[in-house]
């Protein structure tokens, strides 16, 4: 990675899928760049395309046109293993309805990315210890999900996509399902570790409490960029610019 | 490894029914097995020890022109010198003893009707001393007359066919070891059944003297050696064999086994079915764990999904399964093992009898053996079967497609 990439490159990506007669178009040829520490929402409404366009970046899926580039590395030209690995090692994802392994307890969950990475046993204990504690469960370390609350569950997600330190952590809707005071709490908690520890946050949202506290909004409108806006008085991060397809 | 472990052996117990289902499978075909198993053994075991006791004997020894060419005259292929090496196996450790015979053939009549016989001669101490009784339907064993008293025993085809009892006289007549034809009159003494009904039609026994003094020879056509256990055959065998090397006529040793041909064929019989047994258990556990673990896949697609996009290598996602699949294959077995034992104890200590098969008075006990190599190869064929049925769900679970997997619902 030169100095100079940006942490994120999505670079003129479609997305194209197939129905069973017709073709949809998720993404239309749209184009942004993330800095290293940014805060930064995507938003819009259902089926406008921010499921598909982190799916595109967190490499899950690969977009019919254009290149998504981390750290400068051309994800569509990695292969299968490197991609893994990529997202192995420099992402973190937390999703909408958490996803946690149920036969797993709150500090298993969290040590799981440590585990896939082949950490050593006291080095796993002390970031799940950290990991825990950032996100205010050390207490809860024991429980397993069924016996967490929605706003703890939501939290042990996050605790795990941020304890191996990836460069970023992609977050689809991490409020949906929460109520207003675990939303909140969230938001709280998202950002304090995007200060504190200077993580990059790509989420998909269109909550309006969330969009309140994020530097950076994307707006989706059919698969385009609508708009691209930092708000004033939130400079945290490298904000580039924005291009409108 | 421990959490990779941890996370297989919690996901064995998700659903807890279905994995109680899968384990009474297993268990119950693996317990099924070791009662099948436990049970054929007992059976083979029984017929072997009455093969052995019926007058097989352990070991025999023959002169090695017996099995190179047909006698031209009645024990023109005898061991000469047998008492030597009756002697020199006798010493051995293991052999209980020896019992010389003479196998001969001729001429019965009873002065209204005449038959062929296949005679055998015996030492009657030294087959009593071995427990070679045999199985008398009427009459005695030999009672201890004076030589010039020749008794016989005859099997119940040829008594009925020769129409007489014990306490009647026959004639026997045979030719000579130097082809002269001599005849001994002989009273039955009993009759008996050697389980071949063929045999019965034709069968006569008498002592070993009697036989020397027909036939005119001092040699015996073979030397049954008995052991104190069956499971001491190879080690006496090896350490006879080169001694017997060492007297002029030249020898050879058959085991019991090579003499069984009816015992051989019962045990492949057994062997055949058990492992037919053993077929359908592999089968019936592949096919019911593949559509377990197909079930166990579906309902975590989302999780697949979770550790995929997590970064976790499709191979982790097929051992995981495989693992998970092993595991319950092992509970299972251990399950089959220990409910297959238990069972098989219960059995044993009812006293159950089995009806007496065709040709049998007596029926037979119900027996099952606890045998640890059944034990052993019995799990390790359910846990493969396990094994190999899950390779089909774990390699379709590694090959979701992320963002479908964590679409689902």
């Amino acid at each position: 990675m030169r100095e100079t990439d940006p942490l994120v490159g999505v670079e003129n990506v479609s997305r194209v899928f197939a129905m069973d007669h017709s073709e949809v178009k998720a993404l239309d040829r749209v184009s942004f760049s993330v800095g290293a520490g940014e805060f930064l929402a995507i938003s819009g409404p259902s089926g406008s395309g921010k499921s598909t366009l982190l799916n595109l970046i967190g490499c899950l899926d690969s977009p019919s046109a254009g290149r998504v580039r981390i750290e400068g590395a051309d994800t569509s030209a990695l292969s299968q293993g490197s991609v893994t690995r990529l997202r192995r090692e420099k992402i973190g994802f937390v999703f909408q309805t958490f996803n946690l392994i149920p036969v797993f307890t709150a500090a298993e969950n969290v040590e799981y990315p440590l585990l896939v990475q082949q950490a050593g046993s006291s080095e796993r204990r002390r970031r799940v210890a950290e990991a825990l504690a950032s996100v205010g469960l050390a207490k809860r370390a024991d429980q397993r999900p069924d016996l967490l609350s929605g706003g703890e569950r939501q939290r042990v997600a996050v605790a795990r996509a941020i304890v191996h330190r990836p460069a970023l952590v992609l977050a689809d809707e991490p409020t949906a399902n929460l109520d207003t005071a675990n939303a909140t709490q969230l938001i709280d908690l998202m950002r304090d570790l995007n200060h504190a520890l200077g993580l990059t946050f790509i989420f998909s949202t269109h909550d309006q409490r969330l969009l309140e506290h994020t530097a950076r909004i994307i707006r989706l409108t059919d698969g385009r960029i609508a708009s691209d806006s930092v708000l004033e008085g939130e400079s945290h991060g490298q904000v580039s610019a924005a291009c409108i397809s | 490894m421990g959490k990779f472990l941890l996370l297989a052996f919690r996901n064995v117990f998700r659903n807890r029914r279905r994995t109680a289902m899968t384990l009474m499978m297993v268990g119950g075909g693996v317990a099924a097995l070791l009662l099948a198993g436990g049970y054929f053994r007992f059976m083979s075991n029984g017929l072997r020890e009455s093969t052995i006791r019926n007058g097989l004997g352990h070991l025999q020894i023959f002169t090695a022109e017996h099995f190179r060419r047909d006698e031209v005259r009645v024990l023109d292929t005898g061991i000469e010198n047998w008492r030597q090496v009756a002697s020199v196996a006798n010493a051995m450790p293991h052999v209980k003893g020896i019992a010389p015979r003479v196998e001969f053939y001729g001429m019965v009549s009873n002065g209204l009707k005449s038959s062929v016989f296949i005679g055998s001669a015996v030492d009657p101490a030294a087959e009593a001393s071995l427990g070679f009784d045999p199985s008398l339907v009427n009459g005695t064993n030999f009672t201890k007359k004076a030589d010039g008293d020749v008794e016989a025993l005859i099997g119940v085809g040829l008594a009925k066919s020769m129409n007489v009892k014990v306490g009647d006289g026959l004639t026997v007549l045979a030719v000579t070891s130097d082809g002269a034809l001599n005849g001994v009159d002989v009273q039955i003494a009993g009759i008996v059944r050697t389980g071949v009904a063929d045999l019965d039609a034709r069968y006569l026994r008498i002592t070993l003297a009697s036989a020397q003094r027909l036939l005119q020879s001092d040699r015996v056509t073979n030397l049954v050696v008995g052991l104190d256990s069956t499971a001491n055959t190879d080690i006496v065998y090896a350490e006879l064999a080169p001694r017997l090397g060492r007297f002029s006529q030249q020898l050879t040793m058959k085991k019991w086994i090579d003499l069984a041909t009816y015992y051989r064929q019962v045990r492949s019989m057994f062997d055949g079915i058990f492992v037919f047994m053993g077929v359908i258990v592999f089968f019936m556990v592949l096919m019911a764990s593949v559509n377990t673990l197909l079930m166990s896949m579906f309902e975590r697609m989302r999780e697949i999904g979770t550790m995929l996009a997590m970064g976790t290598p499709r191979a982790w996602i097929v051992g995981l399964f495989i693992t998970e699949a092993t595991l319950l294959g092992l509970m299972g077995a251990a399950l089959g093992v220990a409910g297959g034992n238990l069972l098989g104890s219960l059995l044993n200590a009812s006293g159950l009898h089995l009806p007496p098969p065709p040709g049998y008075t007596n029926s037979i006990a119900f027996r099952v053996l606890h045998i640890p190599g059944i034990m052993v190869g019995a799990s390790l064929l359910v846990t493969v079967s396990l094994a190999l049925a899950s390779i089909f769900p774990a390699i379709r679970a590694s090959r979701l497609r992320i963002t479908k997997a964590l679409a689902h619902v």
